[in-house]
């Protein structure tokens, strides 16, 4: 095993532009990888906190009576997803309005009743707001007594569920394809040198060597190779760091919002090795020797 | 995967072998057996299928016909994994030589060692004993480049005795060597089977058998045509 280690830094030595070509064609791969990452990471923080703003408005019956508000509001509060519930008479909700348009209090002049209807606001779990839950949940809120519509913001759940699925989706996507093009560089990588080296192994074989003696210095050197890929798009992100974006947020402080987490990035040059060593496994399971 | 030694099989038998390449045929309907210990010449001339005869000892080629046994293990019926462990057991002096240009002569005749996993401190011992057998201790840190033939094929003896094997085969070892040198390889193989190993020299310059009463082989086109004593 140690032999195999020394064969394989001879021959990163030995073949060193080839190698060092893959290596950055591996740390560009990586880091692609890693911003696109990074930009998932931050949508999906920023929309992470929003559904605990989320809350549904149950309009109630005109003159409805109040054992019937309570009835529902006990209904409300038995189901799993509601996290809290509050019944607004159509007086505060008056009020409350009153006070949120009070530069325009024109719009009340001349109103000499209240035409607002009394209402349930109902918060949910942040689990359970999502599209498919909340519509179905608003369809049994329309089936308790004394609830005449649901009025929640629809439009904002599903644009909210496009954009994170769609920004994992296109995450994924691009981590699967530069992933497999990761691969298939240490997979050629891995071809080339075994092809340059094939009279070397013909005498090896000739000597009595075992195809475990011959494969593990290619495996060895496939690790060697991601792990380095790795390690420069380790560095390269912490640099996209520390020189772009704190650089950036002195003049825009809007960079200031972008999180970034180092820990999560720790684990690329393992990530790397692990494509390297799949890369040279693929190459050697399609040699004939 | 054990090279059987219990000296009641000759160490190399060939009963009707015959081998082609592209509808040409290499060797045909060839039988000979080699016993334990002997030293024994392949001779005829170019062509003749000396090096196609050697390819088959060292498992290199398979027979199209017949059957080869080598230490008693037939090779049509080896598994392929078993193959690099039997030809651990068989020293061989390649033609071209075969040295790894890009190592000094330490490390191209340690590569037999690290190949079966000896332990770097008997590599050490083995090797430098071995260089200073055939001469070459002084030169173990030069790669094969800057090395004469004559020390080029000295190298190669070396690689394929260093791990003491029970066969060395030898294709033709003085091709290139002044008449001096070749006698020094001559005597270096006459010292190895003195030790007990089965030696098979394939080559096509008489002088080497002359006069030894060792065994030859002659094969022409193919054919063995002679198995006489060198007189």
């Amino acid at each position: 095993m140690t032999y195999a280690f020394i064969l394989a830094f001879q021959s990163l030595i030995r073949e060193k532009w080839i190698n060092l070509l893959s290596v950055f064609t591996i740390a560009s791969g990586l880091l692609i990888i890693s911003l696109a990452l990074l930009t998932v990471y931050n949508i999906d923080a920023a929309t992470k906190n929003l559904p605990e703003r989320f809350s549904m408005i149950l309009y109630l019956d005109n003159d409805i009576q109040k054992e019937k508000v309570d009835a529902a509001v006990g209904i409300l509060k038995k189901n799993h997803a509601v996290l809290s519930v509050r019944y607004i008479p159509k007086e505060e909700a008056l009020k409350e309005l009153k006070a949120t348009l009070k530069n325009s209090s024109y719009v009340f002049e001349g109103l000499d009743e209240n035409p607002l209807p009394d209402a349930i606001e109902v918060k949910l779990k942040k689990d359970s707001v999502g599209q498919e839950t909340v519509r179905k949940f608003a369809g049994e809120a329309m089936k308790i007594p004394g609830v005449k519509e649901v009025d929640y913001a629809e439009k904002f759940l599903s644009t909210l569920n496009y954009l994170r699925v769609g920004m994992k989706t296109i995450g994924l996507i691009l981590i699967a394809s530069l992933g497999a093009g990761i691969v298939f560089v240490c997979y050629s990588t891995v071809k080339i040198l075994f092809y340059r080296r094939n009279e070397e192994i013909e005498t090896f074989k000739l000597l009595g060597a075992t195809k475990a003696f011959i494969r593990t210095p290619f495996l060895v050197e496939g690790a060697l190779i991601g792990t380095s890929g790795g390690v420069v798009s380790l560095l390269g992100i912490f640099a996209f760091y520390y020189i772009v974006l704190l650089r950036l947020s002195v003049s825009m402080p809007i960079f200031k919002a972008i999180l970034f987490p180092s820990d999560l990035f720790l684990v690329l040059p393992f990530v790397g090795t692990f494509l390297g060593v799949t890369g040279a496994a693929f190459a050697l399971g399609r040699l004939k020797y | 995967m054990t090279w059987d030694d219990d000296g009641n099989n000759p160490m190399i038998h060939f009963s009707g072998v015959t081998k082609d390449y592209d509808n040409q045929t290499a060797l045909r309907d060839i039988t000979f057996s080699v016993e334990k210990g002997e030293m024994i010449f392949v001779t005829g001339p170019s062509g003749s299928g000396k090096t196609t005869l050697l390819k088959l000892i060292y498992f290199a080629e398979k027979p199209d016909q017949g059957t080869i046994s080598i230490a008693g293990w037939e090779t049509g019926q080896l598994k392929e994994s078993s193959i690099p462990f039997l030809r651990r057991n068989i020293g061989i002096v390649f033609q071209d030589f075969r040295l790894l240009q890009n190592k000094n002569v330490f490390e191209n005749v340690a590569m037999a060692l690290r190949i079966r996993g000896t332990s770097e401190k008997e590599i050490k011992t083995r090797v430098y004993e071995t260089l200073k057998a055939v001469n070459l201790r002084h030169k173990a840190d030069v790669f094969p480049r800057r090395l004469s033939g004559g020390e080029q094929q000295r190298v190669v003896i070396s690689r394929a005795i260093v791990a003491e094997p029970t066969v060395l085969l030898a294709d033709e070892p003085t091709g290139n060597l002044d008449p001096d040198t070749a006698e020094g390889v001559m005597r270096t193989f006459k010292e190895i089977n003195a030790k007990g190993t089965t030696v098979l020299i394939a080559t096509h310059n008489r002088e080497l058998f002359r006069n030894s009463g060792r065994r030859v082989i002659r094969l022409d086109m193919g054919n063995l045509v002679a198995e006489d004593r060198a007189q």
